[in-house]
């Protein structure tokens, strides 16, 4: 199976406001510092979308093409990516001939996990 | 013309079918989601597709439109499945549905199913599945 190269990102708030706006979700948790003040993660945190873009981005590098006409991911978000979290992705091969994929932040802590694929043929 | 009110998601039955829209993925959306994810890869302007995940993402913006999550909803899950390369840019046709709701521990879960076909072709793009849990009433 092809090698997949991991991914290095770091998040902002500016970045943050920019994909809400291309995303049209607005939801306060993301973009309202005051409010998100008040909720049990005490500050805004990214859309799950955004840092689960970084795991579409890797397979994309690696795979091409493939990925862009047939790529499936299946994943969870375990916990929140904080704003100004520093990404890293990185996926394994499975014997089945999937990936096992995961972000993590700068803390160690698995933001994201779950498999990707592409067709086998074609 | 009169701008629909947009349903709270929480107060949606199992079942419930979205009506179904059509978008524009633009080559202004799409180089606007690659600055917002900061992905540098040449890979889309070579091929002439989208991002996986920009179809996903503007797919679910266009969702909502029409419905309204309530402060405090937490994205906890998602699955894409590409069917075809979306070429930028395209005309797309969405529909969705709330597959499922459940509750665990005070908090609502809800599943909700779409799927993105290229209009031109008439034929599947994508599908995807997305968990989301909410507290159950909350507006925000």
């Amino acid at each position: 199976m092809q090698e997949i190269a991991p991914v290095a990102k770091q998040l902002s708030q500016e970045q943050v406001q920019q994909y809400a706006d291309a995303a049209n979700d607005h939801n306060p948790i993301h973009i309202d510092e005051a409010f998100a003040a008040t909720t049990p993660f005490g500050g805004t945190i990214a859309h799950g979308m955004l840092v689960l873009a970084s795991i579409s981005e890797m397979m994309a590098a690696s795979l091409g093409e493939v990925w862009l006409r047939g790529g499936k991911l299946k994943v969870r978000f375990k916990a929140p990516a904080k704003t100004s979290d520093a990404l890293s992705t990185s996926a394994a091969a499975l014997e089945d001939g999937r990936y096992a994929i995961e972000c993590k932040n700068e803390n160690g802590e698995v933001l994201i996990s779950g498999t990707c694929a592409v067709p086998l043929h074609g | 013309m009169a701008v629909p009110a947009r349903a709270l998601l929480s107060d949606l039955p199992t079942g419930h079918e979205f009506p179904p829209s059509t978008f524009e993925l633009t080559q202004d959306y799409v180089d606007e989601y690659l600055a917002a994810t900061n992905d540098r890869n040449d890979i889309y302007k070579d091929t002439g597709l989208a991002p996986p995940l920009a179809v996903a993402a503007r797919a679910l913006g266009t969702l909502l439109d029409v419905i309204e999550l309530p402060a405090g909803s937490l994205h906890t899950g998602q699955e894409v499945e590409m069917k075809a390369g979306v070429p930028v840019p395209s005309a797309l046709e969405l529909a969705g549905r709330l597959a499922r709701r459940s509750m665990r521990a005070g908090l609502m879960i809800v599943v909700l199913e779409f799927h993105v076909s290229l209009m031109d072709q008439n034929a599947p793009a994508l599908a995807g599945k997305t968990t989301l849990m909410m507290p159950q009433g909350g507006v925000g």
